[in-house]
């Protein structure tokens, strides 16, 4: 039903706008898969996300550009450096929780901006990238492999939360000194998770820059991060499904306000908020206590 | 062969030493009771031997292995479980899945397939078999944090036991329980107990260490006053003391 609507999208909404916009929610959809990996199902509050984004964005397009390498190869390049820079920062990090970890992931998302802008030798800094094609044709077929291979990931992520390695991640998420009584090396299975989201935002940074064209740093700014986290949390952290959800809505719900003109960031802001005061649990769990309420 | 020695054990926090010079051996197979005053030690002696803490200087044998510089985690592996004197259950999971996860350092699965799809049944009968024994079956697919705290006690216990230990140490198990309750995990502790598990309890509760223990241990102030059978215990002046305070002793 949901695959359907999915591959019916390009169809429904015509115009060259709309579909740029169905590529960006894939896109959004993977971004907000892979932070959940390691904020709903880890509980590690990880603010760097934007800069493996950029990573796999930028690794891939400077090995295209300037390198030669074919697509499908700069891609996996790419994937791989993102999930080793997230397995590095792990390394670090893992020793941190809460707020600590937001806080480093956070200055390591300031320093990859900020490497991203002044490393022209390599980046172009702000001057950017041109003229970036995109692996497939046109932005229907771009859509429908983004939404393809973020399908594939929902599936494999899925397979994993409710595997064995599922329940220890979660185990972490809750307690992690019950864990560890339990025999559970929480800083493997901590740096295991935020590497592979790591490697997932790479991936979705792939895409980027050929449905763009161009590439430049600011696409990576730190509130990049707090977009995905809104997924995240808008639509139910800790759920498989409630992160694609969230996606789907905060990519939308934007341009349907740019009627708003002015106010559009606004009503955006205010709906966040509102959200997140009414639905502390996001969008499937408030769907999951109605349908409980309404049950006879 | 001992099973679990601890020579002259020794930990301060900030210039408080907490445990000092404690030496103690726990026999294979035996109830072991550790008690004391509010105060002695007990609990840090326990996150000494469990791994949460590492003493500032002692040895720690278990079945002949070095405990010393072993984190929590790897203790566990060599047959070594516990509980906690405040309650740390994963609350927002099911009781099924808080029990499952504890059955994680016998997990087999390569890391690969847990991205296929899998109808994985390993360890489900067998949680499902500890719920029962902690009288839980029923609740199996509720919270964690949806049961009472005499519940959330008893399947803190199921979880440990999914790690099929060899020593098992519970950290006051009957703190907060009723007198229905303290008679259904005395019960339980003896069966532990004859499943050749070796059980470790620190305990205020005199009823349950006089009547399971077949050895008593106890502390206070950080040392070692007394150990031996329950009955020696009550009736020696030194623990009278340290319980009532010297002035009714005298």
């Amino acid at each position: 039903m949901s695959l359907l609507l999915v591959a019916a999208a390009p169809w429904l909404l015509t115009t060259g706008y709309w579909r740029g916009i169905l590529v960006l929610c894939a896109m959004n959809v993977l971004l907000a898969l892979s932070l959940n990996l390691v904020m709903g199902y880890t509980g590690q509050l990880n603010l760097g996300q934007s800069a493996f984004f950029g990573i796999g964005a930028y690794v891939s397009t400077i090995l295209i550009k300037s390198h030669g390498w074919n697509f499908w190869l700069a891609a996996l390049a790419a994937i791989l450096a993102s999930g080793f820079v997230g397995l590095a920062l792990a390394a670090f990090a893992t020793r941190l929780k809460g707020h600590y970890l937001a806080i480093a992931s956070l200055g390591f998302a300031v320093i990859t901006y900020q490497v991203l802008i002044n490393w022209e030798s390599v980046t172009q800094g702000v001057r950017g990238i041109y003229g970036i094609l995109p692996p497939v044709p046109n932005t229907v077929a771009l859509f429908y492999l983004v939404a393809g291979i973020a399908a594939a990931v929902y599936l494999l992520l899925d397979n994993l939360v409710r595997s064995p390695v599922g329940d220890t991640l979660r185990a972490i998420r809750e307690d992690e000194i019950s864990a560890a009584s339990l025999g559970v090396n929480a800083a493997i299975w901590k740096a295991f998770a935020f590497g592979l989201g790591a490697a997932i935002a790479g991936l979705a940074g792939v895409f980027y820059p050929g449905f763009v064209g161009t590439l430049v740093p600011d696409a990576f700014g730190i509130i990049e991060s707090f977009t995905m986290m809104a997924m995240v949390i808008v639509g139910g952290m800790g759920t498989m499904i409630g992160p694609v959800i969230g996606a789907v809505v905060l990519t939308f719900l934007p341009e349907l306000l740019r009627g708003f003109g002015e106010l559009r960031l606004m009503i955006y802001g205010l709906a966040l908020t509102l959200v997140v005061l009414f639905m502390p649990g996001g969008i499937v769990q408030a769907w999951m206590s109605v349908r409980h309420k309404t049950r006879p | 062969m001992t099973f679990l020695r601890a020579e002259k054990l020794n930990k301060s926090f900030g210039g408080v030493a907490a445990v000092q010079n404690v030496s103690l051996q726990v026999p294979q197979g035996a109830i072991f009771a550790l008690i004391g005053p509010n105060g002695a030690g007990k609990s840090t002696l326990l996150n000494l031997l469990s791994g949460i803490y590492q003493p500032d200087s002692g040895s720690l044998l278990f079945n002949q292995a070095n405990l010393i510089g072993l984190r929590a985690h790897e203790r566990v592996r060599l047959g070594i479980a516990r509980t906690f004197q405040k309650i740390r259950l994963f609350k927002q999971l099911t009781l099924l899945e808080n029990v499952l996860a504890g059955f994680h350092i016998h997990q087999d699965v390569p890391l690969w397939k847990c991205f296929l799809p899998s109808s994985s049944t390993r360890f489900r009968a067998e949680a499902l078999e500890l719920l029962s024994f902690v009288g839980l079956t029923s609740r199996a697919n509720d919270r964690a944090g949806a049961l009472s705290y005499g519940q959330q006690r008893m399947l803190e216990i199921a979880r440990a036991l999914a790690t099929r230990p060899k020593l098992f140490m519970l950290d006051e198990p009957a703190a907060g329980l009723n007198a229905a309750e303290v008679d259904f995990l005395l019960k339980r502790l003896e069966n532990i107990n004859k499943r050749s598990i070796t059980v470790l309890v620190v305990e205020h509760n005199m009823d349950l260490v006089m009547n399971v223990a077949q050895r008593v241990f106890v502390m206070d102030h950080g040392v070692p006053i007394f150990e031996g059978t329950p009955r020696e215990v009550q009736a020696n002046p030194r623990v009278i003391e340290a319980y009532l305070g010297g002035a009714i002793a005298a």
